[in-house]
């Protein structure tokens, strides 16, 4: 993550300013404005239990809707269940990537990330556990290396390999990857409950009596708290969250594969490949960080977010920063042009590289406003 | 809170530049009246890694994680290089979908470096659910144990003919145990996929500690059992006939946790003989703490063909490995099983179990990638090594805090800084893990709070397995620095070298040995005291 030096210049001009001759004698000379004033508790309430909890309860919803989707599937002849089940993945995918922009405390602390996403898949193992397996169950799974397991391996038995489509025939779908689908899903659903119980019931899955590690953000700087020490920290978390989201579309996952050319872009490195949903997962991202910055879900009541704290220091600023975010996620968006063209597709395709470049130059405006412009604010509040 | 409390240490400095410039008299001490608190001189130093500290992101869970501030931008692309390639999951060779990512084992404990360096801090403590009593060590421990046989004697002076004092490995099985496996890593994998060596639980032995006051602190110490060994699996250590060479009764153990990875390149730029000026290997001072070196193999100065390939150990918990190079490109090959330019070839390279897995499956895994070369480039693994060096330590905070002063003052009247040695001044020039260091590391202040150096540390943290120099009892000083941010970058993080302690007075309870009467005076403040010693613990 890069770091800019705004905040030398502003000690300096601190400094300076408390230079000016006589301690005692003020009265003559006006005192120059330094920082700003902002109520941060009511925010940090708002994006910890509207956006932040309401994200994982809805993950853990929609993992139970995908272990119903794929239980039907188990005898199923129904293409039409293959697209429900198909659907809810996609479902179960949009809580999990919009959470991205807040990705720390228990989704970390409880290794549900690289359970859940880890990328690329080991295909090879995937089939040898299909051939030589039988009765898969979740318990079993869960010992079983992560690049057999996940989103991504559900993904793969949903869709296929998305090489050339990313339709699957219910009679392709075989009854060991039924089985195995099944077990994954609920494997699945038993993470996003944990990760919801650890926000919401207790951090520590060995000590019911500790706090939910939402009440450790609304508690920040209160002497017992040993995570959060002031709301300064928790709101350097959430900004620090934003940049390290946007770094990774721009920077990792968009431009790993598109590479530097034509001749070295690698469709290999495509997450979501299976399914095509690659620029639904990149836009979900950015939407996630819209709604840390927003302080709601899309087309929700407005309520208190960040926008209010960069607002409180610089009205132009917050205005801007809206708008580059919105112009990253329609840049993404736009990406699949008039085609609706795969990411994988994209960059393979001369007009599609300019599009991916364009979504590029727009997340690289916005990374570079959050580092240089928010970030800095944390040192001039008057917090 | 104060604003000032979080301001940058810069201010500090330019502040006090400025007062001074501003003509005010610094020896205009009027008040012979008033009587003095002495305050230790690092109280209120806030850049605990001099130019390279950190503040963006020194409250919050990124505390770790961010560069140095005093990169160039060419070395700042290098480290942001690393950054990625710490954070690539590796797959079991040959996948050709993603062969730039394969080479995972056969056998290993993690499959990426960020699962036991959890953002870049340490690894969550293993827990076990309401029904259970011990836990089996999968995909979501960042913990493991090294194992070697029991030396007859103890081992003084590295020689060539004795491995330098190296722990002596288990036949067939070496000096790390890798609980985990590609799918195929045994023979018996139909029933035991993705199990590396043999099976590793870990349950908890709880007792409790009272201060005088009547509060209470319940301890916690990992216990490990190993079961179900590849070389026969059907035994355990109770069995009438034990064969396994894992299993027999002269193989020692003992649990390594992951440790934080910012700031190594400073403590590798501290001058040897800075080191070396604290060693009382025989306590010649009486004051009960001894503070000895341990010299152990490099393997920069193996490959350089030096003749005494010995250096001073630095890294590790008990100082075991010399440099950020030998220590990470160590574990890159051990812990997840990428072989690379320093280390070629596979750790299990010779062992019964790699033979049969080459036998059996036909895989291509012999440590080399199908042009020759090892698993991972030299350029993966120089910008590994560099973002280990060049990950910033972040700034103190809450500085002006009553309680957190009133605690340094503690800190200092127990002797806690007796082996956390609060400040060194890094070097002018010269190399790091046999290559010229960066600039950015160069001739800094730093207060890591350690003194580099083995101590005993008392029976109840002893693993009884030696390590080079260094004995069962004893274990490198910790560095303090970034401390209280551990539980903020990782809440399920727990100190100490396996993780026993969940907060930072655990911690201090554990300390016995030459830490003993330490620990003894701490237990003896008032509960408020200890709270401050907590406070200035937590403004690190």
């Amino acid at each position: 993550m890069r770091f800019n030096y705004t905040v030398i210049s502003l000690a300096l001009v601190a400094t300076l300013s408390a230079c000016g001759g006589s301690g005692s004698d003020s009265s003559d000379t006006e005192t120059p404005t330094v920082g700003f004033s902002f109520a941060a508790t009511d925010m940090i309430t708002n994006l910890t239990d509207d956006v932040i909890v309401a994200g994982y309860a809805d993950l853990a919803a929609q993992g139970d809707a995908l272990l119903l989707a794929t239980q039907t599937l188990l005898t199923s002849t129904s293409q039409a269940d293959l697209v429900a089940a198909q659907n809810a993945w996609k479902a179960a995918r949009q809580p999990w990537e919009q959470g991205e922009s807040h990705i720390f405390g228990p989704v970390d602390s409880l290794s549900i990330d690289p359970h859940l996403d880890s990328w690329p898949l080991n295909t090879t193992d995937l089939q040898t556990q299909l051939a030589n397996s039988s009765g898969f169950d979740a318990d079993t799974i869960k010992g079983w290396n992560d690049d057999v397991q996940g989103f991504h391996t559900m993904e793969y038995l949903l869709f296929g390999d998305g090489i050339n489509s990313n339709t699957k025939q219910i009679a392709d779908l075989t009854t060991k990857e039924r089985e195995y689908l099944i077990a994954l899903a609920e494997v699945f659903r038993d993470y996003a409950v944990q990760l919801d119980d650890a926000w919401q019931v207790s951090y520590n899955p060995q000590d019911t009596n500790a706090l939910p590690y939402a009440e450790l953000l609304k508690t920040s700087g209160d002497a017992n708290n040993a995570i959060y020490s002031s709301e300064l920290a928790v709101i350097e978390e959430l900004i620090n969250g934003m940049i390290g989201i946007v770094d990774e579309v721009g920077n990792g996952k968009i431009a790993d594969p598109f590479g530097e050319s034509l001749a070295t872009a690698d469709t290999s490195k495509v997450e979501s490949q299976y399914s095509w949903n690659s620029l639904t997962d990149f836009a979900d991202n950015i939407i996630g960080v819209r709604n840390v910055y927003q302080g709601e879900f899309t087309g929700s009541t407005d309520k208190t977010g960040l926008i209010d704290f960069v607002a409180a220091a610089d009205a132009e600023l917050s205005t801007r920063v809206a708008s580059e975010i919105e112009d990253a996620i329609s840049k993404i968006q736009a990406i699949s042009g008039t085609t609706d063209m795969p990411f994988r597709q994209a960059i393979l395709d001369a007009e599609g590289r300019v599009r991916v470049q364009t979504a590029v130059d727009a997340l690289s405006t916005l990374q570079a406003s959050l580092e240089s412009d928010v970030l800095p604010l944390l040192s001039e509040w008057n917090s | 809170m104060n604003k000032f409390s979080q301001q940058p240490y810069l201010l500090l400095v330019l502040m006090g530049l400025t007062l001074t410039a501003c003509g005010g008299s610094g020896d205009d001490n009027t008040e012979p009246n008033v009587p003095t608190i002495s305050y230790p001189s690092y109280t209120s130093v806030i850049a605990l890694g001099g130019d390279t500290t950190t503040f963006d992101a020194s409250n919050s869970g990124h505390g770790f994680s961010t560069p140095s501030l005093n990169l160039t931008d060419d070395e700042l692309a290098l480290h942001l290089e690393g950054d990625a390639n710490f954070e690539v999951s590796f797959t079991t060779a040959p996948n050709s979908e993603h062969p730039d990512q394969d080479g995972l084992g056969p056998v290993f404990n993690n499959a990426d470096c960020n699962s036991c360096h959890q953002r870049d801090g340490r690894n969550s403590t293993p827990f076990l659910a309401a029904d259970q009593t011990r836990v089996k060590l999968d995909s979501a421990a960042g913990i493991f144990l090294r194992i070697s046989k029991a030396p007859d004697q103890t081992c003084t002076v590295g020689t060539a003919d004795n491995q330098y004092c190296a722990p002596i490995k288990v036949p067939d099985f070496g000096d790390q145990l890798f609980h985990r496996g590609v799918l195929k890593a045994r023979a018996d994998w139909q029933n035991n996929a993705f199990v590396g060596q043999a099976d590793v639980y870990l349950s908890y032995e709880r007792h409790e500690v009272a201060y005088d006051d009547g509060i209470v602190v319940s301890l916690k110490k990992p216990i490990f059992e190993v079961e179900n060994p590849y070389d026969a699996p059907d035994e355990t250590k109770q069995s009438m006939n034990v064969t396994s060479n894992l299993l027999q009764d002269d193989v020692l153990m003992g649990w390594r946790n992951g440790m934080p990875v910012f700031g190594l390149g400073l403590l590798e730029a501290i001058p040897e003989a800075s080191i070396l000026a604290n060693v009382d290997a025989d306590d010649s001072n009486n004051d009960g703490i001894s503070g000895r070196a341990n010299w152990v193999f490099d393997a920069v100065k193996a490959q350089q063909g030096d003749d005494y390939p010995v250096s001073l150990g630095r890294f590790g918990w008990k100082a075991n490995t010399p440099s950020v190079r030998v220590q990470s490109l160590g574990a890159l090959r051990g812990d997840i099983g990428i072989t690379n330019p320093l280390f070629p070839d596979e750790s299990i390279l010779g062992t019964s179990l790699h033979d049969s897995y080459l036998t059996r499956t036909g895989f291509v895994d012999t440590g080399e990638d199908v042009n020759g070369e090892p698993e991972a480039n030299a350029e993966f693994s120089d910008s590994v090594v560099f973002y280990a060096e060049t990950l910033a330590v972040p700034a103190r905070r809450n500085v002006d805090n009553t309680n957190v002063r009133e605690g340094a003052r503690l800190f200092e009247q127990l002797k806690c800084s007796r082996c956390h040695t609060p400040s060194f001044v890094t070097k002018t020039s010269g190399d790091i893990g046999g290559l010229p260091m960066s600039d950015s590391l160069k001739s800094q202040t730093i207060y890591p709070f350690s003194d580099m150096l083995l101590h005993d540390m008392g029976e109840g943290l002893a693993d009884g397995r030696p390590d080079f120099l260094a004995d069962g009892n004893e274990w490198r000083t910790r560095p303090l620095w970034g401390i209280g941010l551990t539980q903020t970058v990782n809440p399920q993080a727990g100190f100490l070298h396996d993780g026993r302690a969940a907060t930072l007075e655990e911690a201090i309870l554990w300390h016995g040995g030459e830490a003993q009467q330490s620990t003894d005076d701490f237990m003896m403040l008032s509960q408020d005291e200890r709270a401050q010693v907590m406070a200035f613990l937590m403004s690190l």
